[in-house]
């Protein structure tokens, strides 16, 4: 990896008076997949991106290289100061930002996790392998690791440094016409339990073996976690980001302080802290602040930037994405807190319904109901008298996710990470009434 | 650069690999977009870096980086190796890939105008004056216009001794508005979504497009939708038009045919595929006027290139033929899986971090016979529908669900009223075989998908859906909560 302390302080030395802001992600990443009881793929990559923002009264342009060579960087500054010569004043254009103490997340960074050689995953992929071949079933997935490391600095004193390593052990077992899923992300990869995911993965592809067909309508739904975070992940983004709410797009808009859910729903955007955490500061180098968006039904507050912060007469939450850009913040951290269901509580509660192991390509139809539509996947049950009866083929849900957080039974007791635009956290479902819209032919 | 490369090259020999090859890639990549009469983005990113593959004992390493050292290559190319002997440990037999000929060539996307030589001047008024049409009606709250040029130079050396250095170009440009009001949001972009037009072209497809021009039209069609009827529910007769049919295409038979999907290699993400292979040649995948046509020689496309990055020469062939399943999307490592000893070559990189992987050609549907009036007069109760809005498919490709920006319904032969919120379903082969009508030449253009996502780690291809608007028989529309 580059040294980005050196670098930030030669682009702002090459800055001269020009208000400069750097931001610089380095990335080592490595990918074993595998599929039909092989590996498919194997991948190792090294990446360095050095991206400066320049503004001069009421102009702003970007450069973005990876070369942190003079040549390169007298190229980018000499475009980036033409683009600034030849553009209109915007009287609004926020000047950069001001140091403010960004305070320390929890322990992300753990060197043996983003140096695990290709050795060690592929062996891992074998034991799963070894087991499938054993039990009569087919192994794919993947498990990658790597390490990220982010600096934000500018001519006003910003730099915020965060380094963070990852590992990803995701599962899928295909047992005749049966398919299980399991995945397990940590910053540490000795905390994965390997044995669980596998287990999980080929119980589940055992299980769905043969389902039968049922007719889509309303159904009672069990969410495991992964399908229930798919859901949280949309209401986070299209309902409290500050920018769709003031641009009157989001179904919170004109109704912070009032329910707008089941008062079993609780939803924390938090970066400092539990299973969401990550970087503690946002893209212009702002401590990103933990926020409450939903507590106990209620819409308490959303994330800003400081731009809508400004607009709203706030202080940033810390949630920019870099600046200029047409999105505004996001939350990147999301949490569904956990209730006091367990799963097998939950199941043994159910007269009739549906046990969702996970989503497939959810999408938005409508963001002022969050109406969205989306397949299940990997392992879908039929659940009558409180049993697990029979696997069933998979559905089409097409629902509106403020709707059925509404008609919330039961929220789980056990919560899971998972890694998808940032990082988002959720226990276990139980929702009355849930919609599909349509079933497949598996 | 090739003398850079050749290093790589050196190494792979010397350790008697099956195969390897090195992608050296600069690429210049100049985004712009206004938002409510601001700058929205404004970003000029250049990038170089190196990707390494390597096929040993039968199995697969790749390892990339941006040090452009002559050390770092070796250290690059070794760890590469290093990778294919753990995959190596892991495999059921070798892998061979299909024969291709070496090429030392040189291609470029052919363009008029340098869109990086345009002044960003000229380009932020355009977007200006268009944000400024788009914002006139205090219903429309968020209004986005952009511009996206990419520039990628490549050079290309295997150990079977070809040596392609390509240069390829695409530009693009588009605008987004969205309405709001009394609890009704509604959106309208021009003249696609996901990001507007991108074809492999220079400047000069940015003024075909008439972007200034169509801006009122699209606003006042956003804050119109906002008072319109919903899409009725039931099943009619679907005519879908441009961006929403290319999306169709994409999602419903591009990724159905990736061969490496349909072997089961994206099965722990984005799925496999019904269209398995012993259908090949034999399943009936549409009606039998579908004519569906994978081109890499294609002028305009995105997936248009010289060659892929398996080193392959740029082909055409059908995908569906009179209806018929006739081929897939292929790379040279399983193109013998279905008995074939050349790949059609489909096989590309996002970048040079990433490997090569099957990905979606430029895929058409061939035109039919009747002209776009004559569909429209020959319908008596169906639906329009334009401008993909959201999108979703099993992890077969089977059942869809596809919402549009803006429907009109057809009664009698005439198209009427504008409906909001049009949504449809239907499951794949199914819904190809009720296709009864194609239009003509004349209806007949291409639409880029400029932002695929596929593959772990994910990748992001270009490829482009010729099609002209196609009418499909008692179709599932109206889905509601």
């Amino acid at each position: 990896m580059h040294d980005h302390r050196t670098i930030c302080e030669r682009i702002l030395r090459l800055a001269g008076r020009c208000p400069a802001e750097v931001i610089i992600t380095s990335t080592d990443s490595a990918l074993t997949r595998f599929a039909g009881n092989v590996i498919s793929q194997n991948v190792s990559n090294t990446a360095t991106e050095i991206s400066v923002r320049l503004t001069d009264k009421g102009r702003v342009t970007r450069f973005t290289l990876n070369q942190p060579s003079e040549t390169a960087l007298k190229m980018g500054f000499s475009r980036a100061l033409e683009t600034l010569r030849t553009q209109k004043k915007n009287p609004r254009l926020m000047p950069l930002s001001k140091p403010v103490p960004v305070k320390k997340t929890k322990k992300l960074f753990f060197p043996g996790t983003a140096e695990l050689p290709p050795a060690e995953r592929a062996a891992r992929a074998g034991i799963l392998i070894k087991k499938c071949k054993k039990a009569g079933a087919t192994a794919y997935g993947t498990y990658e690791n790597g390490a990220a490391a982010i600096t934000v600095a500018n001519t006003y004193g910003v730099r915020a440094f965060h380094k963070e390593s990852y590992a990803i052990y995701s599962v899928t077992v295909r047992d005749g016409n049966g398919s299980g899923w399991a995945e397990s992300p940590a910053s540490d990869a000795r905390e994965i339990d390997f044995d669980r995911v596998d287990r999980t993965a080929m119980e589940k592809a055992l299980l769905s073996r043969n389902p039968r067909s049922v007719k889509p309508g309303r159904y009672t739904v069990i969410l495991e976690p992964a399908a229930a975070a798919d859901l949280v992940l949309f209401m986070g983004i299209y309902g409290f980001a500050a920018q769709f709410y003031q641009e009157g797009q989001s179904f919170v808009t004109g109704k912070l302080g009032e329910k707008v859910v089941s008062e079993k729903i609780t939803i924390e955007d938090n970066a400092l802290d539990g299973l969401s955490a990550g970087m503690p500061f946002d893209y212009e180098g702002m401590p990103r602040r933990k926020v409450t968006l939903i507590e106990t039904g209620v819409a308490r507050a959303l994330v800003h930037d400081r731009k809508t912060a400004a607009l709203a007469g706030r202080t940033t939450t810390g949630h920019a994405l870099p600046v200029p850009n047409t999105y505004g913040p996001i939350p990147a951290n999301l949490a569904l807190l956990k209730g006091g269901s367990s799963m097998e509580e939950m199941i043994k509660s159910t007269k009739k319904g549906i046990l969702v192991t996970n989503f497939h390509y959810t999408n938005l139809l409508k963001p002022l109901t969050v109406k969205m539509t989306g397949m299940t996947r990997d392992g879908t049950f039929m659940i009558e008298n409180g049993r697990v009866a029979y696997p069933i083929k998979n559905l089409r849900f097409t629902e509106s996710a403020v709707e059925a957080f509404n008609r919330v039974e039961a929220v789980g007791d056990k919560p899971q990470a998972y890694i998808s635009w940032g990082r988002v956290s959720a226990p276990a479902l139980k929702i009355r009434n849930f919609n599909f819209s349509s079933s497949t032919e598996f | 650069m090739f003398t850079f490369a050749n290093k790589a090259i050196e190494i792979a020999d010397k350790h008697k690999a099956d195969f390897g090859d090195i992608r050296i890639i600069e690429a210049r990549r100049q985004t712009l977009s206004v938002k409510q009469g601001e700058i929205g983005a404004l970003n000029d990113t250049v990038t170089l870096g190196f990707g390494v593959r390597i096929l040993f004992d039968g199995a697969w390493g790749f390892a990339s980086s941006d040090l452009m050292t002559a050390g770092e290559i070796e250290r690059v190319t070794k760890f590469a190796l290093n990778i294919a002997k753990a995959s190596a440990t892991l495999k059921n037999k070798k892998v061979r890939l299909a024969h291709e000929p070496a090429y030392r060539d040189f291609w470029q996307t052919p363009f008029i105008t340098d869109p990086f030589a345009v002044a960003i001047e000229k380009k932020l008024d355009m977007l200006f004056a268009i944000d400024k049409v788009l914002r006139k009606d205090a219903k429309i709250k968020s209004a986005v216009s952009s511009m996206d040029f990419i520039r990628e130079h490549q050079w290309h050396m295997t150990t079977e001794g070809s040596r392609i250095e390509q240069v390829l170009l695409s530009s693009g440009a588009g605008y987004v508005c969205h309405a709001v009001d009394k609890g009704e949001a509604q959106t309208r972009s021009y003249p696609s979504t996901h990001g507007g037009q991108t074809l492999s072209m220079g400047y000069e497809l940015i003024e075909s497009l008439d972007l200034p021009g169509n801006a009122e039209r699209v606003r006042g069609e956003a804050v119109a939708l906002l008072t319109a009827p919903a899409c009725p529910r039931g099943r009619k007769d679907l005519i879908i038009y441009g961006n929403q049919l290319a999306l169709q295409i994409h999602e419903s038979v591009g990724h159905a045919c990736e061969l490496d999907r349909v072997l089961g290699y994206e099965e722990s993400y984005a799925g496999s595929s019904f269209a398995t292979t012993e259908k090949l040649g034999d399943f009936r995948y549409g009606s039998p006027i579908v004519n569906l046509v994978a081109d890499a020689t294609l002028p305009g496309g995105l997936a248009t290139a010289g060659y892929d990055d398996d080193a392959v020469k740029a082909q055409r062939w059908h995908i569906v033929k009179e209806g018929v399943l006739s081929g897939y999307m292929t790379n040279r490592e399983f193109a013998g899986r279905i008995n074939k000893d050349r790949s059609w070559g489909s096989c590309r990189a996002d970048g040079h971090n990433n490997i090569p992987i099957t990905r979606i050609c430029n895929l058409s549907l061939m035109p039919g016979s009747v002209s776009e009036e004559d569909l429209i007069k020959d319908t008596k109760d169906g639906v329009i529908m334009e401008n993909n809005r959201s999108w979703s498919i099993d992890q077969k490709r089977l059942n869809f669900q596809f919402g549009c920006e803006i429907g009109w319904l057809v009664k009698n032969g005439k198209k009427t009223k504008m409906i909001k919120n049009p949504t449809y379903q239907g499951i794949t082969p199914e819904f190809w075989n009720s296709c009864d009508a194609i239009a003509n030449e004349n209806s007949w253009r291409l639409w880029g998908v400029a932002n695929c996502g596929k593959g772990q780690p994910t990748q992001t291809a270009m490829m482009c859906h010729g099609n002209s608007p196609s009418r499909f028989r008692k179709v599932k529309i109206g889905v509601t909560a």
